[in-house]
């Protein structure tokens, strides 16, 4: 017995500074300046592609553009995408282009605090200076809306931020958006496309208990999204057993009509209404020749003869 | 011992409900069913051709058309009457508590089809149907984040007084019409239909 609580006192003093190592932990990494002179279009084009818009307006609600989101409902709590506009109070009128940089590609904002994973920036954690550059030109046109996104609805433990760190460490994976040599330029902007920007494994990714994704199951689906919407698996082989072409998938992504003739409904119905539509037809055909792994379109119709 | 039984109990009766819930629609819910089943069938047909991995056929595209409109509109909302929800339909609650937003795209999707009809002679644009707003105006200009209508800021065709009229539609490629019409069903579906497994 009393080895148990030379045990048990043992383990809570390592734990308490554990904790304040964890709480006194620094994370991220410095910004280095962004130089760059944005553009406002590519910024534009980025940010739909990434699903800010989509995210950080709360349409249901008539709201203004990024202002603030639609609560996305967690087994963590209610989580609320804040206000991105100019504005110098609730928005990011104040803040600076590397600031910025450091949210969106290391999720740390500007006062330290780590972001809670429910805003995807382990997928944008491969953006250049120059995509970071163009995003901010881009938010810098955005009208201010004078209002504060509601705070997050999360209870214990999970409103201990410090908690965020340890998440961070296990969880933050490099996206592995770089071209692989080898395959065809398309599908190379494809993989860019469909693992960073428009982060197709925050739903399609199954996830743990703690939220982080099983990187060994990347495209496997997820049944249980906030909100109670699923995410079917989209490996190749899914997509395929599911007659999803080349063709038909860079449509979809456009229209939303699946091969069945049926119309995405659920979040899925967002992404494309609020992304995917306004991205290039060749962006779009890219995603999808990555998705189905096809170099091109010719090496689909040779590889079905 | 007795576990395993209960659980084995449990399962049977999850499965014939599941089962239950993809065959046993009966009365006015199989028949809401067998008219999304028709129109989706009526897309399968049409989107090819929007493609242009099949040939392009106007009339084709008409019928289409004519039979969005035979089940939009009134034709859709009366098969939705109060307490119908549940399994094995899959209309969500949000069909009755928010009835107005759902009769709104209901007869959206009558007037669409409306436009798509007269569009069907138009053909194919080349743009494999791009809907929502020509290259220039969502990628030019500084004022693009923000208003209305514009990449940065919200849709341009599901926000708010972003109802375009038959006639506008009619004059829209064919393949752009048609996207601007299932763009409804899907507006429709992220809304008020519950995902299926």
């Amino acid at each position: 017995m009393r080895r148990f609580l030379t045990l048990v006192s043992g383990v809570a003093v390592l734990g308490t500074a554990g904790l304040g190592a964890v709480i006194a932990w620094p994370v991220g990494s410095a910004v280095t300046p962004i130089a760059t002179e944005g553009n406002v279009d590519r910024g534009a084009y980025l940010a739909r592609a990434s699903g800010c818009i989509a995210c950080h307006t709360n349409f249901e609600a008539g709201g203004a553009p990024l202002a603030g989101g639609a609560p996305l409902e967690t087994p963590f709590g209610t989580f609320y995408p804040p206000n991105l506009t100019t504005d110098p109070e609730h928005g990011m009128g104040e803040w600076t282009a590397e600031q910025f940089a450091k949210a969106v590609r290391q999720g740390i904002g500007p006062d330290g605090t780590p972001y809670y994973p429910s805003f995807p920036y382990t997928f944008y954690a491969d953006f250049s200076d120059q995509d970071i550059a163009d995003l901010w030109a881009a938010f810098q046109t955005v009208p201010p809306v004078d209002e504060p996104a509601p705070v997050n609805d999360v209870e214990f433990p999970f409103d201990q931020r410090w908690g965020l760190k340890l998440w961070r460490a296990a969880f933050f994976y490099d996206p592995d958006t770089e071209p692989v040599e080898g395959r065809s330029g398309p599908w190379n902007r494809g993989r860019e496309l469909v693992r960073g920007a428009a982060h197709c494994g925050a739903c399609h990714t199954p996830r743990n208990l703690a939220g982080g994704r099983d990187i060994g199951a990347s495209f496997a689906g997820n049944a249980q999204l906030p909100g109670g919407s699923k995410a079917p698996a989209i490996r190749p082989k899914d997509l395929a057993k599911n007659d999803w072409t080349v063709s038909n998938l860079a449509y979809a992504l456009q229209t939303g009509i699946t091969p069945s003739g049926d119309a995405f409904g659920g979040s899925m119905a967002e992404v494309v209404r609020e992304g995917t539509q306004f991205l290039t037809p060749a962006d779009r055909e890219a995603m999808a020749l990555f998705l189905l792994n096809k170099d091109t379109v010719e090496a689909e119709n040779s590889a079905s003869n | 011992m007795k576990k395993t039984t209960i659980a084995a109990a449990v399962l049977i009766a999850g499965t014939a409900v599941a089962a239950f819930a993809h065959s046993g629609a009966t009365g006015i819910v199989k028949e809401r069913m067998d008219a999304m089943a028709a129109m989706g069938k009526a897309v399968k047909t049409v989107a090819p051709m929007m493609r242009g991995e099949t040939a392009y056929d106007a009339e084709t595209v008409g019928d289409a058309a004519r039979l969005f409109q035979q089940h939009a509109g009134e034709s859709m909302t009366k098969l939705f009457p109060e307490g119908t929800g549940g399994m094995p339909s899959e209309a969500k609650d949000e069909v009755w508590t928010d009835w107005d937003r759902f009769a709104a795209l209901a007869s959206q999707l009558e007037e669409y089809s409306e436009g798509l009809e007269r569009a069907a002679d138009n053909g194919l644009g080349g743009m494999g149907g791009n809907t929502s707003t020509d290259g220039a105006s969502m990628m030019g200009g500084g004022s693009m984040m923000g208003s209305d209508t514009t990449m940065m800021g919200g849709s341009a065709m599901m926000g708010r007084g972003g109802m375009m009229d038959a006639a506008a539609i009619s004059e829209m490629p064919a393949d752009a019409a048609f996207a601007m019409t299932t763009q409804v069903c899907s507006a429709c579906h992220e809304r008020f239909r519950a995902e299926e497994d």
